[in-house]
């Protein structure tokens, strides 16, 4: 047993962390948040750390139900970057947009345990409990601004629907079990395994209930036909709150993706291969075409993370080593170039009021060359522009779609690609041609210039130092196939 | 033929039997517990109590039930007929099934259910229903904001009641009632478990809605609360169903805390006594103290009600509930 | 055995005749009653099948806690059924598609219900056998040792359920004269009484 919880290191201090926090937060006199507040980051920071240390070898805790392996590590070393930067970001504005309470950062570090647990699930109930842990958090703090109308319509939108999408899941999950008779995901590859040897087609209703249980997880990743829910909620979540939804519980949605299609499912490929095609299709395609009459930025990201989903699950519709790695990449940049867009959205403020018209952005460079520098990165990058990592993110998963032969998906990808350029480099036209509107009220603060520098350092030197990012991903894809094979 | 009788109808007609001989003492209990309450208060006051209707006013409950008998039930026009008739049948039922897993002596119970603790928790939490239907039926504001209270109220205490009830699991090593009795062979739990037999014995005043908690009757605020409409049988009913849960929650206290039909010490003038006797002696006495309590206390208000609940009951016997179970590893006396 | 049948299919008929009517009555507060009797009775075909602790659980936490709350709530809020049901026959259609796609899948499960051999193999043991360990014990020895990490893990998603729920309706509202227990024992009669000499006949 004592084993087993040096396994589970790094959720375990993360979790007793946030206990700790919220011990301290109800029992301090006077506002504790901001404390609570650096205390939270600190102990993402840390956490990040022990996941570090923890070792890359496969290893199963508490009978099967829990997994730590490369790729897991990998992921949660990815969502403690989004939820510590995040948390950061959230410094300065939940005390200026009067949401100053010390249950903000605790929910923050509980979905942040959710979703290391989601990475980590090696059996349908753990990834269950692990998502609505998730699930549960990020509900709250979307309506976290419960005296704004748009605030909690965000809350409700994305509770009701992420209810039906749970329930899609669970469903899904007991026809899997009723025809499987387990859950764990390794007797599962084993079931699937000895079934296709001894040339038996899997039965309709485990192929049902595969798909019931990928609806539901398209539905937590906000991939087409799933996405409804995505522009109103990062529209009307406070903004910090929608830099986090837009980072970590992506990255932790695509992994648990990837391990529940690679792992217990790998035998299934031929059934789910199609379904993530057009999953991924349709997200391209609706990410690009929707994007471009937005006015507001939040929901401009909205559709941008929307097709940003699309691509990356390219990656994953190969079903190759490649396209893990390809899929691993693409969100560890997408991670970056997302959290230095939303630093500088954050720092959009007229006469103390927060401003989200992407007009707003007019004339950027001469108010405020340095930020609009940074935005000029980002938006570059994410349209895919060489030699930015966004370009390398996209190649990289475009090449694992060649080598798999789905050349439909390449090809579209690209198409969309170029027409998302559109409207990315609509936004560094604004900033750079337009005469300047109203500049923005300083000072920014001195951790968003950092969280913009880092990110945008990162975005543009990828090239000259892919071999972290990179050689993390190869190993992570390494492991996670290792483990189906 | 032969097998029918042996198989079907005699174990039927046994069980029947079996309820009636519990619930016709349970019901004249329920009659002379009204006239006790009456007498003991009134001594407590220095008053004579009923004294008229038969010797020592002996007849009175009688009187009582049969004026009630005779009233006009009125169903008020506003109201949910159906749910306002069912809410009296309600409470009043589930203060009587309860008793099908008291144990009265060494096998001497109608149902020997293996979770009798859980099924007593159970009916106990269904309690609120009856209330609640009532209150709501009645159309009328009283009634309602009576019932509100009385709902937070019950829901609020049998959460520490449950944890008083899982640390004397903890002690005795089942849920079975009897088993729980046998375990307080040589030591009744009320002494090891004080304070969680004081909560328990607190939190079953509130449960019943006596003095110091009968917020949701408090006649100078809410006229009688969840039944002033009500009259005639179906307020007998109430009545009847609010003494004999009472004298059901007593039981239990006796049973999980007082060694239910044992007698305090194994030695003979104790023992010469059955042990039905010995549980009746110790659900008066718990009575008693209800009675007691009702004469002394006047009446809490109700954020002062949810505190004592919610900040001091819960976490006292959650910590206990710890402590036990700590107690009973570390020292290795965990029951087999 | 007749008993038991008989018993079962009077729990289940209750059931089922219950569940219809809480789709199906006008009232939202018959229907939330009408829920109640289902789950008592899915209670006592639980208790038929020899689980009687997740029978009287299922009493506990549904009938005893959760549904008192949600009668609680119905009968505050003035819902409108007829209102309600206004949209009823334009989503009939599809609602009855989905309803009809589920019931297919369901009876695919059930017709086509086939475990391998190997599944059979592999998939983990069950409860023991009922002669030897009560269904109680048996649930805690699997609970606390075999799923202590699922038994954990649901008990913060709890948690965080009761985090939101204060965070989202808690209120401090401002110029409430709150009781402050400590203060009032440890008043003392120095701060509180002031006795004054009133001379006679010239009042205070």
């Amino acid at each position: 047993m004592t084993y087993d919880l040096a396994t589970i290191a790094p959720e375990l201090f993360l979790l007793v962390s946030a206990m700790a926090l919220l011990m301290l937060g109800a029992f301090r006199q006077g506002n504790p948040t901001g404390l609570v507040l650096s205390l939270a980051t600190v102990a993402t920071v840390i956490t990040f750390v022990l996941v570090w240390l923890q070792p890359t070898a496969r290893e199963l805790a508490f009978g099967g139900l829990f997994v730590r392996d490369g790729f897991g590590n990998f992921m949660k070393g990815l969502i403690l970057v989004g939820s510590s930067v995040s948390l950061i970001m959230a410094w300065r504005f939940i005390e200026r947009e009067n949401m100053s309470r010390f249950e903000f950062p605790v929910l923050m570090l509980f979905a942040t345990v959710g979703m290391m647990m989601m990475v980590s699930a090696n059996d349908l109930i753990s990834l269950y409990i692990g998502l609505e842990l998730q699930s549960l958090s990020l509900y709250v703090i979307a309506a976290f601004r419960r005296d704004t109308l748009r605030s909690t319509e965000s809350g409700l939108k994305y509770f009701v629907l992420g209810a039906l999408s749970s329930g899609m899941l669970l469903y899904g999950s007991s026809l899997v079990y009723g025809f499987a008779g387990t859950t764990n995901f390794n007797t599962l590859a084993e079931i699937l395994q000895q079934a296709a040897q001894a040339g038996e087609a899997p039965s309709i209703g485990l192929i049902v209930g595969v798909v019931f249980v990928m609806a539901g997880l398209a539905f937590k990743v906000g991939g087409v036909p799933f996405h409804m829910w995505t522009p109103d909620v990062y529209e009307g979540a406070p903004t910090p709150v929608t830099a986090f939804f837009a980072s970590a519980p992506k990255i932790a949605a695509m992994a648990l993706f990837a391990r529940v299609l690679m792992g217990p499912f790998a035998e299934l490929v031929a059934q789910w291969q199609q379904v993530v095609v057009a999953i991924s299709l349709l997200s391209m395609v609706l990410g690009a075409l929707a994007a471009i009459s937005q006015t507001n930025i939040k929901r401009l990201m909205a559709y941008s993370s929307i097709g940003h989903v699309g691509y990356a699950l390219i990656g994953l519709a190969a079903g190759t080593e490649a396209g893990v790695r390809g899929l691993a990449v693409y969100m560890a940049i997408y991670l970056f170039m997302n959290l230095g867009t939303f630093a500088v959205i954050l720092c959009m403020r007229q006469k103390d009021r927060m401003v989200e018209n992407i007009d707003d952005l007019r004339g950027l460079s001469r108010t405020h060359p340095l930020m609009a520098l940074a935005m000029g990165i980002f938006m570059f990058s994410m349209a895919g522009i060489p030699p930015l990592a966004g370009f390398f993110s996209k190649l990289y998963v475009f090449l694992a779609a060649i080598e798999a032969q789905l050349y439909t998906l390449a090809v579209v990808g690209v198409l969309s690609s170029v027409v998302g350029a559109f409207y990315y480099l609509r936004i560094v036209k604004l900033m750079y041609f337009d005469e300047p509107a109203e500049s923005f009220d300083q000072p920014f603060g001195r951790e968003m210039s950092l969280i913009m520098g880092a990110a945008g350092a990162i975005t543009l030197l990828f090239f000259v130092f892919p071999s972290p990012i990179v050689s993390g991903a190869e190993a992570a894809a390494a492991s996670l196939l290792a483990a189906a094979g | 033929m032969a097998d029918l009788w042996t198989g079907y109808l005699w174990p039927a007609i046994f069980i029947v039997l079996q309820i009636v001989a519990i619930l016709v003492p349970l019901l004249i209990a329920v009659a002379y517990l009204t006239y006790a309450e009456r007498k003991v208060i009134a001594g407590m006051q220095l008053r004579r109590g009923p004294n008229v209707v038969g010797p020592f006013g002996l007849l009175q409950p009688l009187a009582d039930g049969i004026k009630l008998l005779f009233k006009e039930t009125i169903l008020p026009a506003g109201s949910n007929r159906i749910v306002f008739v069912l809410a009296p049948m309600v409470t009043f039922v589930l203060a009587l099934v309860a008793w099908a897993v008291i144990p009265f002596g060494p096998n001497q119970v109608i149902a020997d259910i293996n979770v009798g603790v859980l099924y007593l928790f159970a009916i106990s939490s269904l309690g609120v229903y009856g209330i609640i239907m009532a209150g709501w039926a009645s159309n009328s504001k009283y009634p309602f904001l009576g019932a509100c209270r009385s709902a937070a109220q019950m829901v609020s205490y049998e959460v520490s009641m449950g944890f008083v009830i899982v640390s004397v699991v903890l002690c005795a090593g089942t849920l079975n009632l009897t088993g729980i009795v046998e375990a307080q062979q040589n030591l009744w739990f009320a002494i090891p478990l004080l304070p969680m037999f004081v909560i328990f014995f607190i939190s079953i005043l509130a449960e019943t809605n006596r003095t110091p908690f009968d917020l949701p009757e408090g006649e100078s605020e809410l006229v009688a609360g969840y039944f002033v409409e009500y009259s005639s049988m179906t307020f007998a009913l109430f009545f009847l169903g609010e003494y004999a849960n009472m004298i059901l929650l007593s039981a239990i206290t006796a049973v999980l805390f007082l060694g239910g039909w044992m007698p305090p010490l194994w030695i003979p003038p104790f023992t010469w006594v059955p042990g039905e006797i010995w549980l009746a002696l110790k659900i008066a006495a718990v009575l008693f103290v209800f009675i007691w309590v009702r004469a002394t206390l006047p009446r809490y208000r109700y954020d002062q009600l949810m505190r004592l609940g919610w900040k001091v009951f819960l976490p006292v016997s959650l910590g206990w509930v710890v402590l036990t179970a700590g107690v009973l590893v570390t020292f290795d006396l965990l029951p087999q | 055995m007749v008993v038991q049948a008989l018993c079962f299919y009077l729990f289940s008929a209750v059931a089922i005749a219950s569940a219809v009517m809480v789709i199906s009555s006008r009232n939202p507060v018959h229907s939330v009653l009408f829920l109640i009797l289902a789950f008592f009775n899915a209670a006592g075909l639980f208790v038929l099948m020899g689980a009687e602790f997740l029978g009287m659980i299922l009493v506990v936490v549904y009938l005893g806690a959760v549904t008192v709350l949600f009668l609680f709530v119905v009968m505050m809020l003035n819902i409108n059924v007829a209102e309600m049901r206004q949209g009823f026959l334009q989503y009939l259609p599809i609602g009855a598609t989905v309803g009809l796609i589920l019931l297919v899948e369901l009876f695919m499960v059930l017709g086509g219900w086939a475990i391998s051999p190997e599944a059979a193999q592999v998939a983990q043991v069950p409860t023991p056998p009922p002669e030897q360990v009560s269904n109680t014990a048996a649930l805690g020895n699997v609970l606390y040792t075999k799923y202590v990490y699922l038994f954990q893990a649901s008990g913060i998603v709890l948690l965080v359920a009761m985090i939101g729920a204060i965070v989202l309706t808690l209120r401090t509202r401002t110029g409430v004269r709150r009781q402050n227990l400590r203060e009032q024992s440890f008043r003392t009669r120095d701060e509180s009484v002031e006795v004054k000499k009133v001379q006679s006949g010239s009042g205070v």
